[in-house]
C-alpha cells in the first residue's frame, strides 16, 4: 500500500507493538500449561507446595502480560495516530491546492468523509493490524506450537478443523457482501420516499395523493425487509456452523487425550490444556478472518484518500510580476469550456478590454457565460484557448497569490466563515485596523446591521452566515472585499439579494470611495447596471456588444430583447 | 415561494455547528418516559407474539444446553482421570459421555441458529410495520407540523431511530434475555459444586465490573474530546471547500492550512490519550480474569487435595467462570443501547401521535362541478401567536376571473394559498368556494379541484410519466402525452433517451429547472381543476424556456379561476385583476392602468420592483 510511508517517522513504534503484544500474548498462551502444571504435578500427587509454587509464577507472568498489553495499546496509538495526523494533513494540503475543476469533481460532501471517516477508518486499520492482527497471528501460531509440544495427534485434529473454519467464513461473506450492497440499495429507496413525502408535502397534498405515496412506501419498506431477511438468515448459519467445528474438534481432543492417557503418553492435565488451546486456535481464525473484512473496507478507503493525493494540481504558479499596467484586464479570442459539460463551449472566442479605473456591467441570459468569464481573472479556471490578460500580463505568468492579491471578487453565493463579523471582514486585510473594517462595512452599507447586533463588530457569525439574511451576507462579502482595495474589483450579481432602494445607495457610496478602482459588475437587472461605462452583453458565450445603454438600445437585439423582458411597457 | 412561513421561535433548528452534533452524540439520550414508551414498543414486538415466544423457549434451550455442556465435559474428563478405584481409562463410559456430549454440541448449534432467524424476522417484521405506521401518519401530518419541524430531524426519526430499534430488537433483546439467563444458571450450577470456588469467582467478577465501569467513566472524557475535535475539524474541511472560491480569491490556503495541521495535532494527542486508556481495558479485563483463573486453579488444586471436589470439577469451573463474566459485561453494554433505541422509539411515538391533518367536513362537494368562485371574508390569520400575517382580509375571485397578487416579500401573499388550500387554518373569518365555507367539506375533495403550480418545483423519482400521471391518476398514456404537449414539456421529453421513461433521480436533478416547471404544469394541465394557483418563478430560467413556460402558464389559465403570485411584469398586465397586498391587507385593487394611475403603491412598487428606477 502506497501510505505505508506515512508509517515510516513512527516505525520504531510501530514495532515496539507486536514486540510488546508478544509478551502479552506469551503469557496468555503459558496460562493452560501452568494450569497443566498444577494439576498434574500439584493436584493429582497432592502436593500442595507446588500448587502455591505454580499459583504464584502465573500470577507474576500475568502481571508482566497485562504491562506488556499496555504497552502495546500505547504504542500503537502512538505510531497510528501518528500517521494518522500527517496523512491528513498532506490530504488537507493538497485540497487546498487543488483547482476548482478538481474540487468540484470531488463534491464537498466526499472530500470532507475523506478527510475524517477514512482517514479514521485507515488509522483503526493501522492500529488493528499492529495489535490484532499480530495477537491472533501469534495465538494461532502460538497455539498450534503448544499443542504439537503436547502431543503431535492434536496436531492433526487442528489440521483438519481449521481449514474447515476458514472455508466456512470465506463462502458466507462472499455471498453475504452482494447481499449487504443490495440492502444498502433499498434502504437508500425507503429514504428517499420518505425525504420527498417531506420536503414535498404540499404537492402530495395538493394532489391527494397521500394514499398512492402509503403504497409506493409500502412497496419499498416491503422490499427492505425482503433483503434484509436474506441476508440475516445467511449469516445466522455463520456461528453454528462455527460451533459445530469447534466442539467437533473438542470431542475429537478429549476422545484422543482419553487414548493416550490409556497408553499413558498424556497426563490429565494436558487434555485439559488442548483444550483451552484448540478453542484459542479456533477463536483466533474467527476474529481473522472477521478482520479481513475490514481490511477491505478500509482499502476503499486508501484508495479514495489516494486519489486525492495523487491528483496533480491543474493550476500552478507562473514565474512572477510582468505587468506593465495597473488595473486593465483583457480577453483576447478567449474560449472556454467546463470539462463535464462534454466539450460544449461556455464562452466562445470573446475579446474584451477593460481599461483602468473603468466602470463596466456584463449582462445575459442564465447560462450565457456571465460568471465563467469573470471566474477566468482571478484563474479559478483557465481558459481553453487564447489568453486573459491582467495588467497587461498574461495571469498564467503571475504567481497566483500576486495575482490574486490585485483582485477582489464578491462571489454570487456569499461565503461567510464561523469567525466574528469583525474578522470576516479582516480577510480582505488581516493588518486592517477596528477603524478600517467598520469603514469599510459603512461603505458596504454592512455597519448599519453589524452595529445593532448583540456584540457588535464581535458578534460571531454563525457556520456559513446561517443567521444572516442573504442581504446581510452579500453586503459582508462587500464589505470584505472594499477593505481589500483591490485594483480590479468585481461583483458577481452579488446584490441579488438587496433591494432596488439599497442596492443604489451601496452603488452610489461604492463609486465614491472607489474612484479609480476597475470596477466588473454582473447583474440580471437593467435597472442596476443602466449607468455603467460600459454593458458587456453575452449570448449563449459570444459577446454580442459592448456599449454604454443608450448604444445599445440602439444597436444590440439582444439588449433589447433582454430590456423588453424586463422594463416592458414601463415608462411608454 | 418555498412554502416557509415567517420564522417560528422555538422551531428546532439544525442549525447546530458540526462540533455540537458530535458532542450531542455522546452525551447519551434519556428517555423521559420509560415505562410508557417501553410499553409501546412491546405492542409493537406483540404483533408477532408467536414468534417472539419462539424464540424465548428457543434462548431458554440455548442456555440450558449451554450450561450443560461444562457439566458433561467435567464427566468425560473424569473419565480419563485415575481414581481410587479405577486406574486406566473408563472407554466405554467415556465414548457414551462423548456422544452425548455432541448431542448437545449439535443441538446448541441448532438452535443458535434457530435463535439468528427468529430474532432477524422479529426485528425485521416489528420495524417495517414501525416504518408503514410512522410513514403513514407522516403522510397525514399538517403542513404545519413539517413546517414547523426541521426536515433534518423529521428524517432522522425515520432512518437513525428506527435503525436503531432495529438493531436492539435483534441483538440486545436476545443477549439480555439469555445473558440474564445464563448467569442465574451458571451461579446456581457453580453453587452446587462448590460454593467456596463461587465465592472465590463472584469476587473477582465484582472486580471486573468495577474496573470496566470506573475505566468507562475515565475513557469516555478522551472520547468526547476526540469527537469534538473530530466535529471542528469536520465543520473546518467543509466550510473551507464549500467557501473554497473565497478561500483562493483571499489568498488565505496557506493560513486554512495551518489551522488545519495544529487542529488534527490537536487530534493525535487527545487520540493516542483515548487510545492508551481504551488500549488498557482489554489487558487489564485480562488480567483480572486471568487473576481468577489461577485462584481457581489454586484454591481448586488445594480442594482436590483434600478430596472435597475432583479435578473435572475445576474443568467445569473454569469453564463456568468464563461463561459468567460475559453475558455480565454485555448487560451492562445492551444497557446502554436500549436505553439510545428506547429515546428512539420515543421521537418515533411522537411524530405517530401527533394530530393528524384533520378531514375536513362532510357536506357534499364534487370537485367537477365546481364553478370556481373564491371569496376570502374577514380573514385574520397568524403563524405565531405575536405575529399577525393577515388581518381582516378581504379578496372575492370570481369564477373564471385572473387575478394576480403582488406585494413584498412577507406581505402574506403565500399565506392566502397556505389557507385556500387549507394547510393553514383561518384564525378567524371565512374562506369559502362557490358560496360554502371550505372547512364544512371534505379536504380531499376541496383539494382535487385546486392545482397548485409551486416556484419550488416538486419531482418524485420514478419516470417522468409517473411524475406527469400524479395529477390524475388514471389518465391513459394519451392523456398524459396530450397534457404534456400543452404544456410545452412533450418537445423536451422527446429528446430523453427513454422519453416518458426516463428515470428521474434526486428529485428530478437530471432536468434543468425550466424543464422541471414545465413537468410540474403538465402535471396541473392534467388534473384539469377548475382552481388554479401558480407561483410564477424564472429566476433560474434562460430566455428561451422561460417563453415556454410563460406560454405554458397561459394555456394553463384558460377557462379557470387562477390565482398568480406574480413576479412577471408580463403576467400582472395580462390579468383581470391586480391585488396588492401590504402588512396583510388589502392595499389596492385593479387592473394595471386604473391602479398606475392612482398612483398608490402599486405604482411605487411597479417603480422600483420592475421598472428600476430609482426613488
Amino acid at each position: 500500500m502506497k501510505l505505508a510511508r506515512y508509517l515510516k517517522p513512527y516505525l520504531v513504534f510501530a514495532l515496539l507493538t507486536p514486540a510488546a503484544m508478544i509478551g502479552e500474548v506469551l503469557v496468555d498462551l503459558l496460562q493452560p500449561k501452568l494450569l497443566s502444571q498444577i494439576v498434574d504435578d500439584g493436584v493429582l500427587p497432592q502436593n500442595m507446595e507446588v500448587i502455591i509454587h505454580t499459583g504464584i509464577i502465573m500470577m507474576l507472568t500475568i502481571v508482566i502480560g497485562g504491562a506488556c498489553g499496555v504497552g502495546s495499546a500505547a504504542f500503537s496509538g502512538m505510531a497510528s495516530q501518528g500517521f494518522a495526523r500527517d496523512l491528513r494533513n498532506d490530504v488537507f494540503e493538497k485540497v487546498m491546492r487543488l483547482s476548482f475543476q478538481q474540487t468540484d469533481k470531488f463534491t464537498t460532501g466526499s472530500l470532507v468523509t475523506r478527510l475524517t471517516a477514512d482517514i479514521t477508518a485507515i488509522q483503526q486499520l493501522v492500529d488493528f493490524s499492529l495489535r490484532m492482527l499480530v495477537r491472533n497471528l501469534m495465538f494461532l501460531i502460538g497455539g498450534i506450537i503448544m499443542m504439537m509440544q503436547l502431543n503431535v495427534r492434536f496436531g492433526l485434529v487442528v489440521a483438519i478443523s481449521l481449514p474447515i473454519e476458514v472455508v466456512i467464513v470465506v463462502v458466507i461473506m462472499r455471498f453475504a457482501n452482494p447481499l449487504y450492497s443490495v440492502v444498502a440499495g433499498r434502504l437508500d429507496n425507503v429514504n428517499s420516499v420518505m425525504q420527498e413525502n417531506v420536503t414535498g408535502a404540499r404537492v402530495v397534498k395538493a394532489y391527494v395523493q397521500e394514499e398512492h405515496e402509503t403504497k409506493r412506501f409500502d412497496a419499498a419498506n416491503g422490499d427492505l425487509m425482503t433483503a434484509n431477511l436474506k441476508v440475516m438468515k445467511l449469516v445466522a448459519l455463520l456461528q453454528p456452523l462455527l460451533m459445530i467445528i469447534m466442539n467437533a474438534a473438542v470431542l475429537a481432543i478429549i476422545y484422543i487425550g482419553g487414548l493416550q492417557v490409556e497408553a499413558a503418553n498424556l497426563k490429565v492435565g494436558e487434555v485439559m490444556a488442548a483444550i483451552t488451546y484448540v478453542t484459542q486456535i479456533l477463536h483466533g481464525i474467527m476474529m481473522l478472518s472477521m478482520m479481513f473484512q475490514s481490511i477491505s473496507r478500509a482499502s476503499a478507503s486508501a484508495k479514495r484518500l489516494n486519489e486525492v493525493l495523487e491528483t496533480v494540481p491543474a493550476i500552478s504558479d507562473g514565474e512572477g510580476d510582468n505587468s506593465t499596467e495597473k488595473g486593465t484586464v483583457e480577453f483576447r479570442g478567449v474560449t472556454f469550456n467546463y470539462p463535464s459539460s462534454g466539450g460544449r463551449p461556455v464562452l466562445n472566442g470573446i475579446n474584451l478590454r477593460i481599461k483602468s479605473g473603468e466602470n463596466l456591467a456584463i449582462l445575459g441570459a442564465t447560462g450565457s457565460g456571465k460568471s465563467s468569464l469573470v471566474n477566468l481573472i482571478p484563474r479559478f479556471y483557465d481558459a481553453v484557448e487564447g489568453e486573459v490578460l491582467v495588467d497587461g500580463a498574461n495571469v498564467k505568468s503571475f504567481k497566483l497569490d500576486e495575482l490574486r492579491s490585485r483582485i477582489g471578487i464578491v462571489l454570487q453565493k456569499s461565503e461567510l466563515f464561523s469567525a466574528t463579523a469583525a474578522e470576516n471582514i479582516s480577510w480582505g486585510d488581516p493588518s486592517a485596523d477596528r477603524a478600517a473594517i467598520e469603514q469599510a462595512a459603512e461603505i458596504a452599507r454592512a455597519d448599519e446591521f453589524i452595529s445593532v447586533m448583540p456584540d457588535g463588530y464581535d458578534t460571531r457569525i454563525a457556520e456559513k452566515g446561517a443567521s444572516l439574511s442573504g442581504g446581510q451576507k452579500q453586503r459582508m462579502s462587500i464589505a470584505r472585499a472594499v477593505l481589500k482595495k483591490p485594483e480590479i474589483l468585481i461583483f458577481d450579481d452579488s446584490t441579488s439579494a438587496l433591494d432596488l432602494r439599497t442596492e443604489a445607495s451601496l452603488r452610489q457610496r461604492l463609486r465614491e470611495s472607489l474612484a479609480g478602482t476597475t470596477v466588473i459588475t454582473i447583474a440580471q437587472r437593467i435597472a442596476s447596471v443602466k449607468d455603467c461605462d460600459r454593458i458587456a452583453v453575452l449570448d449563449h458565450g459570444r459577446l454580442v456588444g459592448c456599449a454604454p445603454h443608450e448604444e445599445l438600445m440602439k444597436s444590440c437585439e439582444v439588449y433589447q430583447d433582454i430590456y423588453r423582458s424586463q422594463v416592458k411597457g414601463g415608462e411608454d | 415561494m418555498p412554502p416557509t412561513p415567517p420564522m417560528m421561535p422555538g422551531a428546532p433548528g439544525s442549525k447546530g455547528g458540526p462540533g455540537n452534533r458530535h458532542a450531542a452524540l455522546l452525551t447519551r439520550e434519556k428517555p423521559q418516559n420509560i415505562k410508557k414508551t417501553l410499553g409501546k414498543l412491546l405492542k409493537y414486538i406483540g404483533r408477532s407474539r408467536y414468534l417472539f415466544f419462539a424464540l424465548l423457549a428457543v434462548m431458554l434451550l440455548i442456555t440450558g444446553l449451554g450450561l450443560a455442556a461444562p457439566m458433561i465435559q467435567q464427566i468425560a474428563i473424569d473419565c480419563i482421570t485415575p481414581s481410587e478405584t479405577r486406574t486406566g481409562v473408563d472407554i466405554d463410559k467415556l465414548i457414551s459421555t462423548l456422544i452425548l456430549l455432541g448431542a448437545v454440541y449439535g443441538l446448541t448449534a441448532l438452535m443458535t441458529f434457530l435463535q439468528g432467524l427468529f430474532s432477524a424476522k422479529l426485528s425485521q417484521i416489528t420495524v417495517r410495520t414501525m416504518r408503514r405506521d410512522l410513514f403513514e401518519s407522516l403522510v397525514h401530518l399538517p403542513i404545519k407540523y413539517i413546517d414547523n419541524h426541521s426536515h433534518g430531524d423529521l428524517m432522522s426519526r425515520m432512518t437513525n431511530d428506527v435503525e436503531n430499534i432495529s438493531t436492539t430488537v435483534s441483538q440486545s433483546i436476545g443477549s439480555l434475555i439469555s445473558g440474564v439467563l445464563t448467569v442465574i444458571g451458571t451461579f446456581v450450577i457453580m453453587l452446587t459444586y462448590s460454593p467456596l470456588l463461587t465465592l472465590i469467582s463472584v469476587t473477582t467478577i465484582f472486580l471486573t465490573i468495577f474496573v470496566s465501569a470506573k475505566m468507562t467513566k475515565y475513557m469516555k472524557r478522551f472520547f468526547v474530546e476526540q469527537q469534538v475535535i473530530l466535529g471542528r475539524i469536520n465543520g473546518h474541511v467543509e466550510e473551507m471547500v464549500t467557501g473554497f472560491r473565497t478561500v483562493a480569491a483571499y489568498s488565505k490556503e496557506q493560513a486554512s492550512i495551518d489551522e488545519f495541521k495544529s487542529m488534527s495535532n490537536e487530534l493525535r494527542k487527545t487520540g493516542i490519550k483515548a487510545q492508551i486508556c481504551g488500549g488498557m481495558m482489554g489487558p487489564l479485563m485480562n488480567c483480572i480474569s486471568n487473576f481468577g483463573f489461577v485462584l481457581i486453579a489454586a484454591f481448586g488444586g488445594w480442594f482436590s487435595i483434600q478430596g472435597w471436589i475432583t479435578v473435572g470439577t475445576i474443568q467445569a469451573f473454569i469453564l463456568y467462570s468464563k461463561q459468567f463474566s460475559r453475558p455480565i459485561n454485555e448487560i451492562a453494554n445492551q444497557y446502554a443501547n436500549i436505553q439510545t433505541a428506547i429515546a428512539g422509539a420515543e421521537r418515533i411515538f411522537e411524530v405517530m401521535e401527533a394530530e393528524p391533518e384533520p378531514k375536513g367536513g362532510s357536506l357534499p362537494f364534487s370537485p367537477e362541478n365546481v364553478k370556481g368562485d373564491i371569496n376570502f371574508k374577514n380573514v385574520d390569520f397568524s403563524y405565531v401567536p405575536e405575529k399577525q400575517v393577515l388581518h381582516g382580509l378581504d379578496l372575492w375571485v370570481k369564477q373564471g376571473q385572473k387575478i394576480a397578487i403582488v406585494g413584498a416579500t412577507g406581505s402574506g401573499k403565500t399565506t392566502i394559498v397556505n389557507l385556500l388550500t387549507r394547510f393553514y387554518d383561518v384564525d378567524s373569518g371565512t374562506v369559502t368556494v362557490d358560496g360554502t365555507d371550505i372547512t364544512e367539506i371534505p379536504v380531499s375533495e376541496l383539494r382535487k379541484s385546486i392545482a397548485i403550480v409551486l416556484q419550488d418545483t416538486v419531482l418524485f423519482s420514478g419516470t417522468i410519466r409517473d411524475n406527469i400521471r400524479y395529477g390524475s391518476a388514471d389518465a391513459t398514456d394519451e392523456q398524459v402525452r396530450a397534457a404534456a404537449d400543452k404544456a410545452y414539456a412533450d418537445e423536451f421529453i422527446e429528446r430523453l433517451p427513454d422519453k416518458y421513461d426516463t428515470l428521474l433521480t434526486e428529485g428530478g436533478s437530471n432536468l434543468s429547472q425550466g424543464q422541471r416547471q414545465l413537468l410540474s404544469i403538465a402535471r396541473a394541465v392534467l388534473a384539469d381543476p377548475k382552481i388554479l394557483i401558480l407561483d410564477e418563478a424564472t429566476s433560474s430560467v434562460d430566455t428561451r424556456t422561460e417563453m415556454h413556460i410563460q406560454s405554458a402558464m397561459v394555456a394553463l389559465m384558460k377557462n379557470r379561476t387562477s390565482l398568480i403570485i406574480a413576479h412577471r411584469l408580463s403576467t400582472i398586465r395580462d390579468a383581470d385583476k391586480i391585488v396588492v397586498i401590504d402588512h396583510g391587507r388589502v392595499a389596492e385593487a385593479g387592473s394595471h392602468e386604473e391602479l398606475i394611475a392612482q398612483h398608490g403603491s402599486y405604482y411605487e412598487l411597479y417603480q422600483t420592483q420592475f421598472a428600476g428606477n430609482k426613488t
